[in-house]
This record gives C-alpha cells, structure tokens and sequence, in this order.
C-alpha cells in the first residue's frame, strides 16, 4: 500500500468517474474514439465502460488461462487484440466484446502486441520469434528466432517493425522479408520507444541506463545514473523530448540541438516511489506519470525537459497503466487493485492552451 | 516493504538425475499450508502436479561493464514480473534451475533487480547431489562444485546406493568445499521440509547453533601428546602408518593447561609454515623445528630425542599418534613412557577441491569505514571467485550488530538485534575459489580499532 495520503484531483485534474475490475489492472486504453475505455486485468478480465460516465458496457473474465500479459486497441478504435500465458491472441470487437478471431501461436508466453499505425498489421511477440497477422487474423510474417525472449517491438513505418532483445534492436522489413539493419549493444533491453519519424530509438536496459541510437547517422550513446532499469519510455508527439522512468523522478532527455548527449537531462521530481507507468499526451509537451506510490501528476515541459506540473491526482495504489483519451482532454489510470480513475482534464488558463483546447 | 512482507524464494539446483524434481514434487504434495508458485527451468522428465507451475528457458545475461556479478537471468526477472501482480494467488516461490545452471546469477537476480528485489526476498538455496555420482562430478565440471559452493542446504540423495563410508567422505568433501552449509542425507529425496523451506538461511546464528565448531580454526597437525621426561635418551618409535612420512614438531618446556597447549599449537603452526628439515630413523629430533620423518622403511623406526635436564616435551604430530602406533621409550629401560596429555586438533586436510570456504572470527569492534574499504577493494579485485559472503559484524558505536550477505561482489550489510550482554565480536564466512586465508585474515585484521 502507498504511504501518501489520498488527495483530491488537484490543479488541472477534476474528479470524473472510477469503476473497478476483478483483479490487478494491467492494460487499458480507449476505443471507438474516446467513447470507450476498454481495461485488462492480470488474470484475464476485460472491462468496456462509457468513455465518459464509466457505465459497464460489457464484460468478460478468463480470456486467457494462465493470465492476460498485453493489449492493444487498433487505431481506429473499432477492435482490439489480448494476449497471455495461454499463447493465445484474441482479436475483438470493441462493440460487444466478441471474439473474431483466436491465434493459437503455441505454448509460450505472447508478451507484446502493436498494431501498425495504418492498423494494416498485428504484430505479437511470444518467446524468441515475432509474428505479423493482418486485421482479420492472417498470418504475414513470422521471424527466426531471436537469440532471447523479445523484449519489445514497435512500428517504425508501415511495413517496418523494430524488435528488442537480448543485445540487439533488429528492423524487419515485413512485407519483403528482409532485415533492414540490426543495431547490436551487449545487454538486455528492457523497453523500446522510437520517435515518431523513426530515426531514434530509445532502448531501456537491465543495466540500469538508456540506450539510443539514431538509424540516419548511426550514432549511438548511452544515458547512465538511473538507480533502476527505466522499463518505461515515452517520446512527445515531436519526437523532442524522451521521458523515461528507472527512479522515482521522471527524466526527460532533449533532442533539441546537439542534445541529449553532454547535456542535463530535466528531472521531474514529484512521486516518493519509482514511476510505475508514463504517457506522452497526444499533442503537446505534456506528460503524464504514475507511481507505485498510487500518485498521478501531469507536467507541462519546456524544451530543455524540465517542466512544471499542472495537475496531480491519486489513483489509490500502484498505477499499472496510464493513458490519455485521444483529444487529451481527459486521463486514465488503472490500479494494482483493479480501480478504474478517469479524470477530466481542462485549462484554466489560456498559458497552456497550445495543444488541447477546453471542451 | 519490510523483510516480512517480501515473498521468500528458494533456489532447487542440482545436476539433472539429482533427485530435485522429486524434492519439489515431495514439498508441493506436503500439507504446509503454503501456495507455492513453481518456475522451473528444467521439464519434460517428471511432471509436476500442482496448479502454479511457470516454464521458462534459462536465459542469463551479461551486462555491458563484462562484470559477471551484474549478471542476471533475464528469465525470472520476467517471471517473477508477472507473478508479483498475483501476490493474492501465492506465498512462496521455488525456482527449480537447469543442471548445468551457473548459482550465481539466479542469486544475482534478487539483489540487482529493483523492482524484484523490492517484492522477493531469497530465502535459500538448496542444491541436490546425487550421492553415487558427485565425486565424478565434480571432477568434470565448474557448474557442480559452485552449486555445491553456493547451498545454503546440501541434500546428499541417494544415499541409499553408496556405503556408510565412502558418504562419509563425501560429505567431508563438500564440508571442505562450503564450511557453511547444512547437509542433510536423503534417500529418494525424502526430506524434512523445514530443512528446505523459510530457512532464512542468511542468519548465521542458525549455522553456529547447528555446528558450533565451524569457525574453529584448523591446524597443520592433527594430535598434541605431552610426555614429562626425565634426562636422558630417548626413542620415539612408529610403525607403518597411512603416509610414508610424517610432519612433526617437538617443543620443549609445554604446558598441560589448554592455554599452553593452544599456545604451543600457535608456535607450531608457525614453525609448520617452514620448510620441513627430512630426518631418516636414528637421526636426533631438534626442538622448535619443522621435522619431517621418513618411514618408508617396513617395521619399527626409532628417531632419537635427548633430554639434557627434565622437562615436559610436547609433540605436534601431522597425523594421531595411533595411527603409526606411535610411542616414546626410555633407550636404557626400553620402557615406554605414556603421554600425560593428548589434545586432538580439527587438522587442516588436503584442500583438493579449487572451491572452499574461509572463516574469520574475531573478538573486538571493527571500524565500519576500514571494513567498507577493504570489503570493496576484495570483492572488487576477488568478486569474480567469490561466491557467498555470510556473517555478522559488530561496528564500533553500534548497538546492534550488523548482519552481511553477499554474492559475488554484490553483499547487503543490515542492523539486526541489539548486542546486549553478548561480548561484541566478528564471524564472517567466505566461500570461493582459490581464495588466500592468510591474506584475507590480515586484511580483517586491520579494520579492527
């Protein structure tokens, strides 16, 4: 349990509505754009509420036997897809909830899904190989094996997917089937984010320190100093700023200029316990972070990645996943206790205006 | 999060056909009135009946810094990730390892990785040795003798193929190799389960209640005999024995009390640190020497001792004076004259094995900034053939006294209970490979005040 005191949305921040799923909220997001909030819990619940009222819309339990590991909502918020220890993935509606279509890709664990930005492609991480389903569940692509259990995937253009792993980020150009370029570190990646053009990758690894490469020059540097492994990375819709967990402060690093390298990164110093989840806005320099100590803040930042926050609200425990609904004008955050909080989020000043607009 | 909340986790290693998925089989079918969640590493042999059970490929890895005590495996990070949001479904975690797997680095993992170390806490390690095989084992491979080294608790399997004897030196053996651990004879891997589980294998004051001799030191020699000697010649007199020689050392003028005699044993550990001067039978035994005597020869073979006026003489023999039947007699009499006192030492063995453990005990407070300084320049510079670190300190202004742990170079140094009437003192163990006493010994020394 925390050790903070509850505390009332604060600043930006108003109280909208909570709900509660059956156990350890792991995932969440919304669909059907911001109507919907869909959330998933450690042993296979998932929960759609009213984007904004948090009336249940419908619900289901033990999707996954064994537990859910990973969802992901299509960006045109009409479907989603689950996964978990069972190997399984399970394309669905948003609608009802109903399964279009299971994925039997064996015993192991199926870790990680990301739908392509064009929602053309479903790409599932499970043990050491990656597969590439496109929406209506028919297999494209499968990798060779990794040499460890992927860590991370992500899209870095339409036909182009990124894997993490043990040593090495690897670029597959899935419609070709070719290996566009391979960046090889020794440790173990632990997170990967890319900025929205694609030319930086930003790895977290085991070592506690970030590691980044830019693919036009081939540069790469290595950020050190983090007390824990940054497992949480988000770049701002500019592809600017980088902020990464690893403490109990959320540390941005700016791509302004020559930067990062040589420079102090911002530092955001608002949590007593490490960063348990982290969301750019849509748009904006804005981010939101989550804690395990239950707290939630959002910070307005300015280019050098230091900032200011702007609202703050407590979630109750553990923040397991954050997310903000697609017009920024509200946040989401889910809980190790399985509570749904959705808080509006407004301006009360025209200063931060440029981004979100008052509803 | 305190210790208590912390889920414990046991580490089952062995080598494969060692008897471990028996054990775990064994613990889970017991009442206990635990949930235990299961990683296992190894599978396909002997299934296993329970309902939490989590396969995983052994995956270590290595960091960028090349330093092999940073090295984690990357499986149970991801494991124990996904487990620790399901704390209402368990209590306790088993992680059953690979035959071939490397102690450390599953060690490693609960001291390196934040987020696993805030919500698991490594309660012991528990290897299984297949009586009947581990001596071949561990002549062939690296990986038995460190999970011999790295056991908390060993379980001597199958003891039912092997004779009383030849487990008797095994267990000699491994005793040699880790000074620290508690081995427990099984047969079918039919343990008790508290030897195995909640061990809080850490507390050293569990070991000491259990053997209280393992901090003793040992000795080059194995039997002290005092013989009170009037002037004159005399004949120490040996028959075959177990070795063709045997170190000696003849100190005039010792002591019955167990004062002297520990006295006389710290003059002849040091005089046994010189070159042994080789004596043949007839040639005269010199006091205050290291001696070696030759006794190739069959039958009876007399060294000569000479008392110039009474006194006691003892003698510091390498092996007991039974074992060469071995006796001093009056040349002119030729009347054997007993010893007055006999005092037995825990002797020093051939040290075979690369792996073996190091104790330090000392009486006195240390000063925690000596003693931080010269643990990190060892662990720094010996990290790498240093396994486990276990003991307690008392520093100098601190009521309580200060419990270590460590593996490799990774070592936590926690407050634990107050002193109180205890007089304050030092026990650390250190087991390793190739590791110098002497050196080690000195090096503690100098952070006492």
């Amino acid at each position: 349990m925390p050790d903070i005191e509850p505390f009332s949305p604060r600043g930006m921040f108003h109280e909208g509505w909570t709900a509660e799923v059956s156990d350890y909220a792991i995932a969440c997001g919304w669909a059907l754009k911001g109507k919907q909030f869909i959330v998933g819990d450690v042993s296979g619940g998932i929960f759609a509420f009213e984007g904004d009222t948090g009336k249940i819309i419908w619900k289901k339990e033990n999707t996954h036997s064994g537990g859910l590991l990973a969802m992901a909502i299509h960006p045109e918020g009409e479907i989603f897809a689950t996964s978990g220890q069972d190997g399984n993935v399970q394309i669905c509606n948003c609608h009802e909830g109903k399964v279009i279509k299971t994925l039997d890709l064996g015993k192991g664990w199926v870790e990680h899904l990301k739908w392509s930005n064009d929602g053309l492609f479903l790409a599932i991480a499970s043990s050491k190989k990656v597969y590439v389903f496109n929406e209506i569940g028919e297999e494209k692509w499968i990798s060779e094996d990794h040499p460890s259990t992927v860590s991370a995937i992500t899209w870095s253009n339409k036909n182009e997917l990124a894997t993490a792993c043990y040593g090495r980020v690897t670029f597959f150009d899935i419609v070709n089937n070719k290996t566009n370029q391979k960046l090889e570190w020794q440790g173990s990646l632990v997170s990967m984010e890319l900025s929205p053009d694609g030319d930086i990758v930003a790895c977290g690894s085991q070592d506690n320190s970030v590691h980044f490469w830019r693919r036009s020059t081939g540069m790469d540097a290595e950020m050190t100093g983090y007390p824990g492994k940054p497992s949480h990375l988000s770049f701002d819709d500019s592809g600017k700023l980088l902020a990464t967990s690893g403490s109990e402060r959320v540390t941005v690093w700016s791509f302004i200029g020559n930067g990062p390298e040589g420079t102090m990164p911002g530092e955001l110093c608002h949590h007593t316990e490490p960063i348990s989840s982290l969301a750019f806005s849509n748009k904006g320099m804005l981010v939101a972070s989550g804690s395990r100590d239950g707290s939630v803040v959002a910070s307005f930042l300015k280019k050098d990645g230091n900032g200011d926050p702007v609202g703050a609200a407590f979630a109750g425990d553990l923040v397991g996943a954050i997310s903000w609904r697609p017009d920024d004008c509200a946040l989401a955050a889910v809980n190790a206790k399985g509570v749904v909080n959705v808080w509006k989020f407004k301006v009360r000043t025209n200063l931060f205006s440029k981004g979100f607009k008052e509803k | 999060m305190s210790i208590k909340d912390k889920v414990p986790v046991t580490i089952l290693t062995g080598f494969l056909g060692s008897g471990k998925t028996t054990l775990l089989n064994r613990i889970l079918s017991e009442e206990h009135g635990k949930r235990i969640a299961v990683i296992e590493n190894e599978y396909g042999e002997v299934g296993i009946d329970q309902g939490l059970v989590i396969n995983a490929d052994e995956e270590v890895f290595e960091m960028s810094n090349g330093c092999i005590c940073c090295t984690v495996r990357g499986d149970l990070i991801r494991v124990l990730g996904n487990l620790m949001k399901r704390r209402d479904k368990f209590d306790y975690v088993l992680v059953e390892t690979t035959g071939l797997a490397d102690p450390g680095p599953v060690a490693q993992t609960f001291f390196m990785d934040e987020e696993i170390s805030s919500e698991f806490t490594l309660d012991g390690i528990v290897t299984l040795v297949d009586a009947a095989h581990i001596d071949q084992q561990l002549g062939r491979s690296d990986e038995s003798s460190e999970q011999v080294a790295f056991a908390d608790v060993l379980v001597l399997n199958k003891t039912d193929l092997v004779s009383d004897d030849a487990l008797d030196t095994l267990e000699s053996r491994l005793r040699d190799m880790n000074r620290m651990t508690r081995i427990i004879r099984a047969e079918n891997a039919k343990v008790p389960i508290e030897t195995v589980l909640n061990l809080s294998a850490f507390d050293l004051d569990q070991i000491l209640k259990r053997r209280p001799t393992f901090l003793e030191p040992e000795y080059p020699f194995e039997w002290t005999g005092v013989y009170d000697l009037d002037t004159g010649k005399y004949e120490l007199m040996l028959e075959e024995g177990p070795d063709p020689e045997m170190s000696l050392v003849a100190l005039a003028k010792q002591g019955e009390s167990e004062e002297e005699l520990k006295d006389g044993a710290e003059s002849s550990v040091r005089l046994y640190a010189e070159k042994a001067n080789t004596l043949e039978p007839g040639n005269t035994i010199p006091y205050g020497e290291h001696i070696n005597l030759k006794l190739e020869d069959k039958g009876n073979k007399s060294f000569i001792l000479n008392i110039e006026k009474p006194t006691k003489i003892g003698l510091f023999t390498q092996h007991t004076a039974e074992e060469f039947n071995m006796k001093v007699i009056k040349s002119d009499e030729n009347k054997e004259i007993p010893f007055n006192t006999e005092r037995f030492w825990q002797a020093e063995h051939e040290h075979d094995d690369e792996v073996g453990s190091i104790a330090i005990e000392r009486f006195g407070d240390v000063d925690p900034e000596k003693l931080n300084t010269w643990m990190g320049r060892l662990l720094s510079e010996k990290g790498v053939d240093i396994f486990r670190t276990k003991g307690f300190i008392s520093y100098s202004g601190n009521p309580r006294r200060i419990v270590f742990q460590g593996v490799h170079m990774l070592f936590t140094a926690q407050p634990d209970k107050e002193w109180g009437n205890e007089p304050r003192r030092n026990q650390l163990v250190f087991i390793g490979r190739n590791l110098n006493e002497e050196e080690m010994q000195e090096g503690f020394d100098k952070c006492l005040i």
